[in-house]
């Protein structure tokens, strides 16, 4: 069938059967292979993107139910050449070890910011537990995101005064 | 290990001025090899490569897949080159002889062998290019090279002020000529040994752009499945060809070796056309057994044969006869899957005669093996590019996803990656054998005087021959393949002089016991078996250091005080337990409801000990924290080291908790992450990792994190309930 979504801000148009998981249109259709394929079920969280703004498991997600919406992958987290903030934690911490789940690990973790700015360690390792890290980075995910969390308050609060200054002006 | 730092530098000018430098890292050459060396054939491209305008690329000859080879390796090139690491590119080796790992003879990645193997050798390369730099720069300035240094890829002149950049020096670096052996720097100029803590591939797995073997994209690739029988062993008898022939996409649908291959345009059409496969199997020569049969089959053969000895001191029968008291305990341990999180695959391309690979994988030249066993090739027609792996853990050292791949290339003769699904991949995966371990011991009193430890199960290397053998022997023709392995490791041992797998971990019993008895009764069930994260200690560790602790209760010692009272002597053991001993407060009260397990176990020459704390919580078992002490000498990359090891706990806590493959008439009864479990983020306990600053030569880190933490989990369960559980999985209601 044909379809189009919108991939990291570009409109892409294809023609391919409804039910080709979203992962493998991504991968094969598309050139994006940040997102891993880890068990084909929902279960390990490797190949997690953002569908209008929600985190979902592209490998278990039919592209048809994708239709027509905005998709934001790995390789669409960077803003203006700038890498995403926990992408700069991550190298910072050195979180990665195999490193192949870790897409997937930066994606759920980056939905929770964006819908917690300010989260607690439980709200971190509630929304990270559906990640599976097989090398067992997992307290290193932890300080990295916590990390970002720290700073982006600290980013917050400046972008406030920013806009106050601007307001003053 | 002895060698004369002349002896493997070759020099050579690179085609466009850059300055090569061949990094013949030295075998073991004073041992019988076996093989002629292939002069001539191979082609020497071991290299250091640093261009005119300063790019530096430098070849990993083991492969990165999580370990940290590709920070760690480039660092001790870096420290002597007297570069940042950063500014250093690695790239993965071709097939090379060069490349081979000189402790296995084979180009292999594995044991924990890669920064002890390369200490020596990346480091003199380091030195020797920078020496050779240096006295280019020298001649220039017409000075004195003793006067020059070098510091952030350049030689600086012995003014202080003038200095060149490596790159306009290649050129004429290339014509010299070291006379007398490289000094390396002493430990107390480094600036990045021991101190370097970034990881130079975060950036590319943070960013999606890491390229693993999954991710290889060919100009008109198509895509492999393959369907393979239930039970191993089986062979294909009949399936429907012309109804799976008919899906959309599929472009081939043929029997291989070890199933039934589907080739289509996509990998998804792919795999709806193996939804429509319907294949009967020739189950003659298939496994039929159940797990239970598997441990009925180690216990009839522990009682009918006591075993080779592997170690004996004193008299232990004697003692035995003697003791006042004698203790006995059995322990077993299931089959275990790899589940590294990036599937099964390879990618092949057949064309002109040749075969071309890309994949993630441990051993690329028995990679090569595998290719040209199911074609009519050559291992010299075979390439093997090697990629990122998404996990390693041992699994990636047998190459039966490359001889798929290799097998479909061949006959599609187009570029085609194959892909196992998970269920694949946990069912056709060779396993960490179940074992079985009887333990006894004699005791007077308080006083240990025999220690007997029979272990019961098969030998990893009777499974990993068939591509070993010629990789060593590569001037023999094909045909021998099967019985070269066995003469090879009859003769003169394949990857060590002894299939130590089994018995690692066991035979090196560190306390101080006047009568030791180990044994091993060899007995396979016929499930195929491979090496995992810490091989045979992962087994030997449960149950030697479950039976210390069961001892240190029979004679009412505390478990760390009995433990102490038998390593006189043996500091480096007691350095690690005290430490441990001190981070966990053992002499504190524990909280309510938890328990304190103690364990301490050497393995691939570094020391660990663990106290694990932990309870249990909503009839689940709750790991609160682990605490670790490890002694790995020479610390390379402090940060790296800490991962390895808290992935290692990791590892070893997810065997203890979940891990469990079972069979049912043959089969395989677990298929994806709902029934074969690994550890999640939220039961993460607390790891605290405590490294021994210590100045002996590096060992491993990959794999000695996993075996203590079992035990020491069984202990701490143990402590809190006083229910002593023998088998893994542990269990929450034992």
């Amino acid at each position: 069938m044909a379809l189009s979504l919108t991939v990291n801000g570009d409109q892409r148009s294809l023609d391919i059967e409804g039910d080709t998981p979203l992962l493998w249109v991504l991968r094969d259709e598309l050139g994006l292979k940040g997102t891993k394929f880890g068990c084909g079920a929902g279960l390990c969280g490797a190949c997690t993107v953002h569908l209008n703004g929600q985190p979902v498991r592209s490998c278990s997600t039919p592209v048809e139910s994708a239709a027509g919406g905005e998709v934001t992958t790995i390789e669409g987290l960077a803003e203006d050449g700038q890498l995403h903030a926990l992408q700069k934690a991550w190298i910072a911490e050195g979180v990665p070890q195999c490193g192949y789940c870790q897409s997937g690990q930066i994606m759920s973790a980056a939905h929770l910011l964006a819908t917690n700015p300010a989260p607690a360690r439980d709200d971190i390792v509630a929304a990270m537990t559906g990640n599976l890290c097989r090398c067992g980075t997992y307290s290193r995910i932890i300080a990295a995101v916590e990390s970002v969390v720290g700073n982006s308050s600290m980013e917050n609060s400046l972008a406030y005064d920013a806009t106050a200054a601007g307001e003053v002006s | 290990m002895a060698m004369n730092r002349r002896d493997f530098l070759k020099v050579s000018a690179g085609t466009s001025g850059s300055l090569m430098l061949s990094l013949s890292l030295p075998g073991c050459s004073g041992m019988p090899t076996g093989y002629t060396q292939e002069t001539g054939e191979w082609k020497p491209d071991a290299w250091l490569e640093i261009t005119d305008n300063d790019e530096i690329h430098f070849t990993l000859a083991r492969v990165e897949m999580g370990q940290g080879v590709y920070t760690g390796l480039t660092t001790l090139i870096a420290e002597e080159l007297e570069v940042d690491p950063g500014a250093i590119t690695p790239r993965f080796a071709p097939v090379a002889p060069e490349y081979r790992n000189p402790l296995y003879k084979l180009q292999l990645t594995g044991g924990s062998t890669s920064i002890a193997t390369s200490w020596e050798p990346l480091r003199t390369a380091g030195a020797s290019a920078r020496q050779m730099l240096i006295l280019a720069a020298a001649r220039v300035w017409q000075v004195d090279a003793a006067e020059c240094s070098a510091r952030q890829g350049r030689v600086i002149h012995p003014n202080g002020l003038d200095s060149m950049r490596y790159g306009q020096l290649v050129e004429l670096a290339s014509k010299e000529v070291i006379r007398g052996d490289i000094a390396l720097k002493p430990a107390s100029q480094w600036k990045y040994i021991g101190k370097q803590a970034g990881k130079l591939d975060a950036r590319a797995k943070s960013t999606g752009t890491a390229v693993y073997g999954i991710d290889v994209e060919l100009p008109g690739m198509v895509y492999g499945v393959v369907s393979r029988p239930p039970r191993y062993g089986a062979r294909v008898q009949a399936f429907n060809d012309s109804e799976v022939r008919a899906m959309p996409g599929v472009l081939d649908v043929f029997e291989i070796e070890r199933g039934v291959a589907i080739v289509a345009d996509k990998y998804w059409r792919a795999r709806k056309a193996q939804d429509a496969l319907k294949a009967e199997w020739d189950n003659a020569d298939a496994l039929s057994l159940s797990t239970d049969e598997v441990f009925a089959s180690y216990r009839r053969a522990a009682d009918e044969d006591p075993g080779e000895s592997e170690r004996s001191e004193g008299d232990y029968d004697a003692a035995v006869d003697a003791a006042g008291k004698v203790f006995e305990a059995e322990y077993s341990q299931p089959y275990l899957a790899h589940s590294t999180l990036e599937p099964m695959n390879a990618t092949a391309w057949y064309r002109d005669n040749s075969i071309e690979v890309w994949a993630p994988t441990q051993a690329p030249d028995l990679g090569r093996i595998a290719a040209a066993r199911v074609t009519d090739l050559a291992p010299s027609d075979v390439a093997i590019n090697t990629t990122f792996l998404g996990g390693g853990f041992g699994r990636r050292l047998t190459q039966d996803y490359i001889e798929e791949a290799a097998a479909v290339a061949y006959r599609v003769k187009k570029p085609v990656k194959l892909i196992w699904s998970r269920e694949e991949d946990t069912q056709h995966d060779l396993y960490r054998p179940a074992m079985l371990h009887r333990m006894q011991a004699g005791l007077d009193g308080n006083q240990l005087t025999g220690w007997h430890h029979q272990i019961v199960g098969p030998q990893l290397l009777d499974w990993y021959v068939r591509n070993a053998a010629p990789a060593q022997y590569p001037w023999a023709p094909k045909f021998m393949y099967g019985t070269l392995g066995k003469v090879g490791l009859l003769a003169e041992g394949i990857a060590t002089p002894k299939d130590m797998s089994a018995i690692e971990g066991a035979i090196e019993y560190p306390y101080n016991v006047d009568n030791i008895d180990i044994r091993h009764t060899h007995t396979d069930p016929g499930v195929p078996v491979t090496f995992w994260r810490s091989v045979g200690y992962s087994h030997n560790g449960f149950a030697v250091e479950t039976f210390m602790d069961e001892l240190a209760h029979e004679t009412g010692e505390d478990p760390y005080q009995f433990r102490r009272k038998l390593l006189a002597g043996q500091t480096r053991h007691l350095e690690v337990l005290d430490r441990a001993v001190q981070m966990a407060g053992w002499d504190t009260p524990v909280a309510e409801g938890r328990g304190r397990g103690i364990a301490l176990f050497r393995s691939f020459g570094t020391f660990v000990a663990q106290v694990v704390e932990a309870g249990v919580e909503n009839g689940t078992i709750k790991v609160y924290k682990v605490v670790c002490a490890v002694d790995c000498g020479r610390v390379v990359n402090p940060r790296i080291v800490e991962d390895q090891i808290e992935g290692g706990i990791i590892f070893g806590l997810t065997a203890a908790l979940y891990g469990e493959i079972t069979h049912e008439g043959g089969q395989v009864q677990q298929s994806n992450f709902h029934d074969y479990q690994l550890m999640r983020q939220y039961e993460m306990p607390e790891v605290t990792v405590d490294i021994v600053q210590s100045s002996e030569a590096p060992t491993g880190v990959g794999e000695p994190g996993v075996p203590p933490v079992i035990p020491a989990l069984g202990n701490a369960l143990f402590a809190l309930t006083g229910k002593r559980q023998r088998s893994l999985p542990l269990k929450a209601d034992a």
